[in-house]
């Protein structure tokens, strides 16, 4: 495409409005190419604004933060660390934040393995929350300390029906387990999507370094190095960006799968649910995804970025999602058929007391949010075409998700005797006190307060990446003489 | 007087939207005129109308159908044969959604077949004008029109630069 | 998107019905050698009949043996068909055209030969007659008082696969259609004057009176996108509830995991896409389809088979993990036999490396997804390992399901009638594909023409790259 001469925020007038729709051709609104010349003078300016709505998100975000840590000092003062129990809902909100955070990245990683072109705005906005990666580490070292021995401490004295080893996707080793290896992995992928923020922001930097002014200017000389756009250097960033989304991948699987064992499964005697690590992973990218959609539906509607997000991102994501969203119900009737039928005690005291009984109401409400509110919104195909429909859906999946930490996490810490051979009982629920909503409240404060801290250094938008999809797609007719404009969607090796 | 068909066989997609653009400007209606292809086109290439159809109300209706269909079934045989087996009860839900969630999808996929088949007009075994030669890659314009501007629409596929023009009881050439 | 050249309608229509109208000379020859192993099969499953399943090497306890597992394989690689076309459709792969019509056909065909295996297996196969036609269309034997026990998983196993079935061969019948009105068009009399013959009639019948109208192809867009969407939860159900007739089972250890409904799911994308991919490598070979299934299309399926693969793989891990994490005695002693004891811990090393190291290694190098022989053997072998997973799964499970039983014996040691019948169901699967490629084309002619008239191009610089118009 050639480039525009008028220095106008699109490209051209081939933006979409006013297009296509029931006479053929793209939707309204779908595809939007910003002028590559304009974006990152425009993008300079966005980041060192201070708008008043950004300003009182801010401000609400310190407060609940600072509210957080007074919930957990208090907890540490009048509790200590070495029962779990009143800990739950610190597991819960360490596994929401933990949850959203860490699978956020791969929205990125992903679609630029799949070289999807609509995921150019969305990348920024998923790999930016790598920052929130480091309030994750901050957070997991109070999970260190609440975290049981697996060697039973009292083993051989008295009671004869306790585990002397408790069950653990560890087994009998390695040392330092489950708690060193569960923080090397959380620094692992922290350390792995800081990186590939970095990477992929190199070029961004070096382009604004020499207009970017203060901390940033001298933050991006820093960190974009000898970048001057050479060949070589684009194909190092590509194959490295591949390369560690691929590392990434794997890791949060596995960390994924460490956090849930340890802080849920492995803290109900019995409970041997060989689902519930990838139901965990599940709920993760549901509500990642579901997550940075709202923040492209808030920056889209209120944060001047109109002019830079199309409804291509929501629409293309939504499917994602939809399919996201049927795959957690089919995994968790898995599990529920599987405990339902086999009827042994544990499998029928873990339905009650995660299910039925004593979080029967945190189940409804889960299944709602995670499954039947997002479904029925993303069934229909006018709202996910919307830019307000997969955010809505996001949003549902978002709070299902709380839902879930609460019950498993919360669950897991009030079950009692961890050294028990089995759940031989329906522990009833733990409610939370004043200290336990600041803490929650405050968890997801301290992780909007830090995101909201990292959109001040970085733009939520990858201009690279969208000046490269300006190159590989255009609006064209079929015929010379045709009626509809199409999207031309060139893909390179 | 009745309509008579015409047909008229392009190579091109433009020529052929270009003769669909002439037969609006000579005042043939739209819905008496239509593009027959051998393959998709994005809709909207010809400037062809727009075609509203009603498919979706046939995989929810054929949803409900299985759903009732399900739900009657695996409750009736369960009632009807009150065994307990393994402590599970008479009336055991979970396994009734397993076979209902089939039956739902069975029938909604039935209907959704039928809904493809009614909305596309088919079966229509009178097919009227047509020619052999579409499904090899021409694209054909099909105008009914009246009698009297069967020479008129013949030379206005010529000019857009149809290859062909066959009219009713003519053999295609 | 794609590569090579453009190809006109005429040509795509000649090469591509060449199965049809100019069948080759060796079809028939190979359709007869195989039809004489099905023949070979079925008497081997006569004399089963006749003399009992004595004659098999099933005995207490282990009474699921090659038929359960050959049953469990063949609606894994029914899979295959949905995965691709479904789930590619829905994202707008281009590289799916030529996969989709032969991965739906073998869907059928693999359903339909999957559910001769439990038909087998009763040993008593004329019982059928008695569930189908007490009463007209329901399944059971009403007129005796007998209830399908909705509590089963043997009842809910047959309601998803004939879903699953009929869901695919609606499926199949109506993307036929405009191919149908292609074949009715070139089997179509060279004048008005010549009569038409029976095949030009039959053709016509199928195709009925398609036009191909701008409303007709919408509708048949739709179709596929929701049919596809419909489908697709089906094809998930299939195998989950496949998997659940293990699964649900208590008193054998080592199958009641709640892991196994997607582990069984992946695992059936994994040897179904692979059986596809080596389907397309044969069909591309026997009928000089360079043209439309070309390296690029293999090593598309090369890449996802990569993700597919360690999909796979992740779910077996987990399902390993945690056989072990319940440190339950009987459980152990299953898990022992599987990965230490002779011979299961060779067939377990096999397994994993046949299903996952060999060909994920084979398949990572861009040189090797390009090379149709190493491809074959990747695909080959991975479904060697998936075979060996079912049965891996199924037999020591059963060998440890109690602590005394009735018999001496131990080790379950598959029979000739068993081998011969197995055979015989790789060679009917591939004898019906052989036929059906006799009469409607393996490739869509219609989805093939889109694309070549989609295609485009866009040039940066002095690169053209290849590109698509999209409507959205």
């Amino acid at each position: 495409m050639a480039a525009s001469e008028s220095e106008h925020l699109h490209h051209g007038t081939a933006h979409g409005e006013g297009h296509g729709g029931s006479s053929g051709g793209h939707y309204p609104g779908m595809w939007i190419f910003p002028n590559p010349r304009v974006i990152t003078r425009d993008m300079a300016g966005k980041v060192a604004s201070m708008p008043r709505g950004f300003t009182l998100a801010l401000l609400a975000s310190g407060i609940l933060l600072v509210l957080g840590v007074v919930g957990f000092v208090a907890r540490a003062a009048a509790d200590g660390f070495d029962d779990r129990a009143p800990w739950g809902y610190y597991m819960a909100a360490f596994s929401f934040v933990f949850m959203v955070t860490s699978a956020a990245p791969v929205a990125a990683v992903a679609f630029r393995f799949t070289k999807s072109h609509w995921r150019r705005p969305l990348s920024r906005v998923s790999e930016l929350f790598a920052v929130v990666g480091i309030l994750n580490i901050i957070m997991f070292i109070p999970m260190m300390l609440i975290l049981p021995p697996i060697a039973n401490p009292n083993a051989g004295h008295g009671n004869g029906h306790d585990l002397d080893i408790r069950r653990t996707i560890w087994f009998e080793g390695p040392v330092g387990a489950p708690h060193a290896w569960d923080l090397v992995g959380v620094i692992a992928l922290a350390v792995t999507a800081l990186f590939i923020l970095w990477l992929s922001a190199v070029p961004d930097m070096a382009e604004a370094r020499l207009t970017a002014r203060g901390f940033r200017g001298w933050l991006y000389r820093r960190l974009s190095g000898h970048w001057y756009g050479a060949k070589k250097q684009w194909q190092a960033q590509k194959a490295g960006l591949a390369l560690m989304g691929a590392f990434y991948f794997m890791t949060l699987i596995f960390v994924q799968f460490i956090i849930s064992s340890d802080y849920a499964q492995s803290m109900i005697p019995g409970w041997k649910d060989s689902i519930f690590p990838v139901f965990y992973s599940l709920t993760g990218f549901q509500v990642a995804l579901g997550t940075c959609l709202i923040i492209l539906y808030i920056m889209r509607r209120w944060g001047g970025f109109q002019e830079y997000y199309g409804k291509s991102p929501f629409w293309s994501a939504s499917k994602i999602q939809l399919g996201l969203t049927l795959l957690w119900a089919y995994h968790l009737f898995a599990f529920f058929i599987t405990y339902w039928y086999g009827r042994l005690a544990v499998e029928q005291n873990i339905i009650k007391y995660l299910f039925t009984q004593s979080y029967g109401g945190l189940f409804v409400a889960n299944l709602a949010l995670s499954f039947a509110i997002p479904f029925l919104l993303l069934l229909w195909n006018p709202v996910r075409r919307s830019a307000w429909g997969p955010p809505l859906a996001g949003l549902s999946a978002a709070a299902g998700a709380l839902m879930f930490s609460l019950r498993v996490m919360v669950g897991g810490a009030n079950s009692g005797n961890i050294y028990a051979a089995f759940l031989d009982h329906v522990p009833a629920a733990a409610y939370p006190d004043l200290w336990d909503i600041f803490i929650v409240t405050g968890a997801i404060g301290a992780a909007a307060f830090t995101y909201l801290l990292a959109t001040r250094i970085l733009p939520l938008i990858s201009v690279w990446e969208v000046k490269e999809g300006a190159l590989y797609q255009r609006l064209a007719t079929f015929t010379p003489t045709g009626k509809g404009e199409y999207l031309v969607l060139a893909k390179p090796e | 007087m009745a309509k008579r068909a015409i047909l008229g066989l392009f190579e091109d997609a433009s020529y052929a939207a270009e003769a669909g653009d002439a037969l609006q400007r000579a005042g043939v209606a739209p819905t008496d005129y239509d593009f027959l292809t051998d393959t998709p086109y994005p809709e909207g290439a010809f400037g062809e109308r727009h075609e509203g159809h009603k498919l979706y109300i046939f995989p929810l209706c054929g949803a409900l159908v299985g759903l009732t269909i399900g739900i009657l079934l695996t409750s009736m045989t369960q009632m009807a044969y009150p065994m307990v087996q393994a402590g599970k009860p008479i009336l055991s839900l979970p396994p009734m959604a397993v076979v209902t969630y089939e039956s739902t999808m069975l029938t909604a996929i039935i209907f959704t077949i039928i809904g493809i088949v009614f909305e596309s007009r088919l079966p229509s075994f009178k097919q009227g004008l047509y020619d052999t030669r579409i499904t090899e890659g021409y694209i054909g314009v099909l105008a009914n029109v009246e009698e009297t501007q069967l020479t008129e629409v013949s030379t206005l596929f010529t000019q857009a630069g149809a290859v062909d023009v066959v009219r009713e009881n003519q053999a295609p050439a | 998107m794609q590569e090579g050249r453009p190809i006109p309608s005429r040509q795509i229509n000649r090469e591509l019905l060449s199965t049809i109208l100019n069948s080759p000379k060796w079809f028939w020859i190979a359709v007869v050698l195989l039809g004489l192993i099905v023949l070979g099969a079925m008497s081997a499953a006569g004399f089963m009949v006749n003399k009992g399943l004595g004659v098999t090497g099933m005995n207490r306890p282990v009474m699921w043996g090659f038929f359960i597992t050959n049953f469990v394989f063949w609606i894994g690689i029914s899979h295959a068909g949905v995965m691709l076309s479904a789930i590619l459709r829905l994202s707008k792969a281009e590289w799916r055209r030529p996969a989709t019509r032969a991965a739906e056909i073998l869907t059928v065909f693999s359903l339909m030969t999957a559910m001769l295996m439990p038909l087998i297996h009763t040993g008593r196969p004329w019982r059928l007659v008695y569930w189908i036609y007490t009463v007209p269309f329901a399944p059971y034997d009403y007129a005796r008082g007998i209830w399908p026990n909705v509590r089963s998983p043997l009842v809910w196993d047959p309601s998803a696969v004939y879903t699953y079935l009929t869901s695919s061969i609606l499926f199949v019948l109506v993307a036929l259609i405009p191919d149908f009105a292609v074949l009715r068009d070139r089997t179509a009399p060279p004048t008005s004057g010549h009569s038409p013959t029976l095949t030009h009639r039959i053709y016509t019948l199928l195709a009925m009176g398609w036009r191909g109208n701008p409303r007709q192809w919408k509708l048949q867009i739709i179709a596929g996108v929701l049919l596809s969407a419909l489908i697709l939860p089906v094809f998930v159900s299939v195998h989950s509830i496949v998997s659940w007739d293990f699964g649900m089972a208590v008193a054998v250890k080592s199958w009641h995991s709640t892991i196994f409904a997607p582990y069984f799911v992946v695992g059936a994308v994994h040897s179904g896409v692979s059986a596809v991919a080596f389907a397309m490598i044969i069909l591309r070979h026997i009928y000089g389809w360079q043209n439309y299934i070309r390296h690029e299309h293999i090593d598309a399926l090369g890449r996802l088979l990569i993700v597919v693969a360690t999909g796979w793989f992740y779910f077996f891990v987990m399902e390993v993990i945690f056989g072990f994490y319940g440190r339950e005695a009987d459980e152990l002693a299953v898990r022992d036999l599987q990965f230490m004891q002779n011979p299961w811990n060779i067939w377990m090393m096999v397994f994993v490396f046949t299903t996952y190291f060999l060909p994920v290694a084979l398949w990572l190098p861009r040189m090797f997804r390009r090379n149709l022989w190493i491809m074959s053997a990747a695909c080959i072998s991975v479904n060697i390992g998936m075979w060996l997973e079912r049965f891996i799964i199924i037999v020591p499970g059963l060998q440890n399901k109690q602590v005394f039983t009735f018999s001496w014996y131990t080790v379950y040691s598959p029979s000739a009638v068993e081998w011969t019948i197995i055979g015989g169901t790789f060679a009917l699967v591939s004898m019906l594909m052989l036929l059906v490629a006799r009469v409607a084309p393996l490739i869509p002619l219609y989805d093939i023409k889109e694309a070549e008239i989609l295609r485009t191009e866009v040039k940066i610089g002095r690169v053209t790259v290849p590109a698509v118009y999209r409507e959205d």
